[in-house]
């Protein structure tokens, strides 16, 4: 029993040494996951800007789950964060937790998702997913020459961005008289359910020649449901920008998708932070609304893990700082 | 001596009321979507079903011994991500060829499987929180593989030798899907298990009183060991069979297949309290689930409802189950007198 009271407080001792020797102001990061590729891009960015300008960083993800972003929220608090840069898990059920933060003196940067509430985080930086969605249905409606039966998958039906995504769609789509669509199904974001759900609705309708997916993950489900049916001619659009749906739209399987420069947002809330900290002030709007891009077969090699790297968007990115 | 009399129609019914469920949502469908009933349909059909089947059927042995196995999807996740690891990035730029890949996966879970039963039985954690443990210990496991990304290109290319995973999802025997083939015959297999071999008379006794099998020298231990295995090989496969059809090991998958799986047991007649259940029942009720998740599909009924309906199934079908055991109970003393001897009961 004595050795282990011992050995409890030499490691007690051992881990406050540690964090006695880093001065380096700490930057939290909080994502929904980090087995999404998007969200790992996000974070990823995020934390080398951070490291790059001089920070500590500690990245979290909160699984969608608001309790599980709270108790994250409380432990950036107690570890004494300068930032926190939250990707959030709800519009409404994330407001309380911003405010604490705020409260607690942490500089709050919203990435990707806002909150409905302003005046609490210093900025809320978003892409643009209503402007995304007008870019991708236009391009999906150009590749099926206009007219034909087509079908959607949504994402999980209560997240605000598959709403906005497919309110997105339908308000170009819907222009288009002889394009039909025949079903809409959810597939949860998910690669296999839309695999399946794919396959099911391929054989209730025989004539479909177009899927519209709400994300790349579905977008990626769906190909290989049509693939499985030997079926060949389906266009098929995403959202999102990923890798593996990049790599897709290069052989031909996919044919668009609008890139969310989840990079390019990341890195700007942390620089804006660090600006904040430098000067008081970030110098920006608290709300920020950054363009989506599109990706097709003829631009898909300057897209690399959600940021657009050809030398044209360099000047692109800075005339927008 | 009297033959067929109405006691003995309703309490067949009864039985069956997960075959009477099917048939009707089969006829139901058939009704309503004029493609439904055509082969290719039913072909893809089968191959949703094989799934959850397929990892019902590894349940089944589990729950009746009064266990429960929360841990199939993690391991399905897990195998997927086991397999698709070797076949792409392999161990030291030697990349595995798919048949090595998948005896790996299939080791790998089955070492999970057997962690699941050390536990239940050696340690004496129960069923419920043991597998909980490992829910998260395989996920985490599987995300830490490749630090949260999916790995792509499973179909391999044959100059790095590692072609012919996608057998495994995609590839017809007979014109039938090959995962449809692997849950027939690993259905059968079980079943044959469950009533012909000694083991599968052991599996209904450590369920039914552990203390009394274990009084008549069956090793108690070791059979609850042996379900809990072969509950994480069927989820195993299960999780390489999705890898294969998608060409991409991606590590959430499987996220809440366990309920899914344990639906289908509970709608087959197999009760959660141990030592009744059948393994025809699991793969009957797989098929309920199966195909009105496709049907409902097919007919555009939204998700929301999609859950709401497969709610009401799963209650009612345990519903009815209590009402069994009460009809039973009651008519016994008639039945008894109509019926020269009771059949056995496992079927």
């Amino acid at each position: 029993m004595r050795s282990l009271r011992i050995v409890f407080l030499l490691s007690l001792t051992l881990l406050t040494g540690c964090g006695r020797h880093d001065h380096r102001p700490l930057i939290a990061i909080i994502v929904p996951s980090q087995d999404n590729p998007f969200f790992k891009a996000e974070a990823d960015a995020a934390a080398t800007r951070a490291t790059e300008l001089g920070y500590r960083v500690r990245v979290d993800a909160h699984e969608d789950d608001a309790y599980r972003q709270d108790n994250l929220v409380d432990a950036a608090i107690a570890s004494n964060a300068a930032v926190l840069i939250l990707d959030n898990a709800g519009t409404d059920a994330s407001i309380s937790a911003v405010r604490r933060a705020t409260k607690a003196g942490l500089k709050v940067f919203l990435i990707d998702r806002a909150i409905n509430a302003t005046g609490i985080a210093k900025a809320q930086i978003v892409s643009d997913n209503n402007q995304g969605a007008h870019l991708v249905a236009t391009e999906f409606a150009h590749v099926m020459g206009g007219k034909g039966d087509y079908v959607e998958l949504l994402g999980r039906e209560s997240d605000t961005n598959t709403q906005v995504r497919t309110k997105g769609f339908h308000e170009v789509l819907d222009h288009f008289p002889d394009l039909k669509p025949v079903g809409a199904q959810s597939a949860n974001w998910s690669q296999s359910e839309a695999f399946s759900k794919t396959e099911t609705m391929l054989q209730a309708h025989a004539h479909i020649a177009g899927i519209i997916a709400g994300n790349d993950t579905m977008a990626l489900g769906a190909a290989a449901a049509v693939k499985s049916a030997g079926l060949t001619g389906i266009k098929i659009v995403g959202f999102d920008g990923s890798p593996d749906v990049i790599a897709a739209i290069k052989t031909g399987d996919i044919q668009a998708t609008a890139l969310q420069p989840a990079v390019f947002i990341a890195q700007l809330a942390v620089d804006e932070a660090n600006t904040l900290l430098k000067t008081g002030t970030t110098g920006k709007p608290e709300m920020q609304v950054i363009p989506c891009e599109l990706a097709t077969k003829a631009n898909a090699n300057e897209y690399v893990n959600f940021e657009h790297v050809a030398p044209q968007t360099q000047s692109a990115k800075e005339s927008r700082e | 001596m009297r033959s067929w009399g109405w006691a003995d129609v309703v309490l067949l019914l009864l039985k069956l009321r997960a075959l009477v469920v099917l048939v009707a949502l089969l006829v139901l469908f058939t009704a309503l979507t004029p493609t439904f009933l055509t082969t290719n349909n039913l072909s893809i059909l089968a191959k949703h079903v094989s799934i959850n089947a397929l990892l019902a059927v590894g349940m089944t042995f589990v729950v009746i011994t009064a266990g429960i196995d929360l841990s199939v999807g993690s391991i399905a996740g897990l195998a997927g991500m086991v397999a698709g690891g070797l076949l792409t990035v392999g161990i030291g730029g030697h990349v595995a060829p798919a048949w090595l890949a998948v005896i790996v996966a299939l080791l790998v879970s089955a070492s999970v499987g057997w962690l699941n039963g050390i536990m239940v039985t050696r340690l004496g954690v129960a069923p419920f929180i043991a597998t909980l443990g490992t829910l998260y210990i395989a996920r985490g496991a599987a995300l830490l593989l490749s630090n949260g990304r999916t790995f792509p290109d499973l179909a391999g290319t044959a100059a790095r030798g590692n072609t012919g995973f996608t057998a495994i999802g995609q590839s017809f025997i007979l014109r039938v899907p090959t995962p449809v083939w692997m849950m027939v015959v690993i259905a059968a297999a079980t079943a044959f298990v469950a009533i012909r071999t000694p083991f599968g008379r052991h599996v209904y006794a450590v369920g039914g009183n552990e203390r009394a099998a274990r009084l008549a020298g069956i090793r108690v231990e070791r059979v609850i060991v042996w379900t809990y295995v072969f509950s994480a090989l069927c989820a195993g496969l299960v999780g390489m069979i999705i890898a294969s059809q998608l060409e991409a090991a991606h590590p959430a998958t499987g996220e809440s297949f366990e309920l899914n799986a344990i639906a289908a047991v509970v709608l087959g007649g197999t009760s959660l309290m141990g030592g009744r259940g059948t393994v025809g029942g699991s793969l009957i009720g797989a098929c309920v689930i199966g195909v009105l998740a496709d049907g409902l599909v097919m007919m555009g009924v939204s998700e929301f409802w999609q859950m709401v309906i497969k709610g009401l199934v799963i209650v009612g079908a345990v519903t009815v189950d209590q009402m069994q055991m009460k009809v039973q109970a009651r008519m016994m003393p008639a039945l008894l007198r109509s019926r020269s001897k009771i059949t056995k009961v496992p079927m």
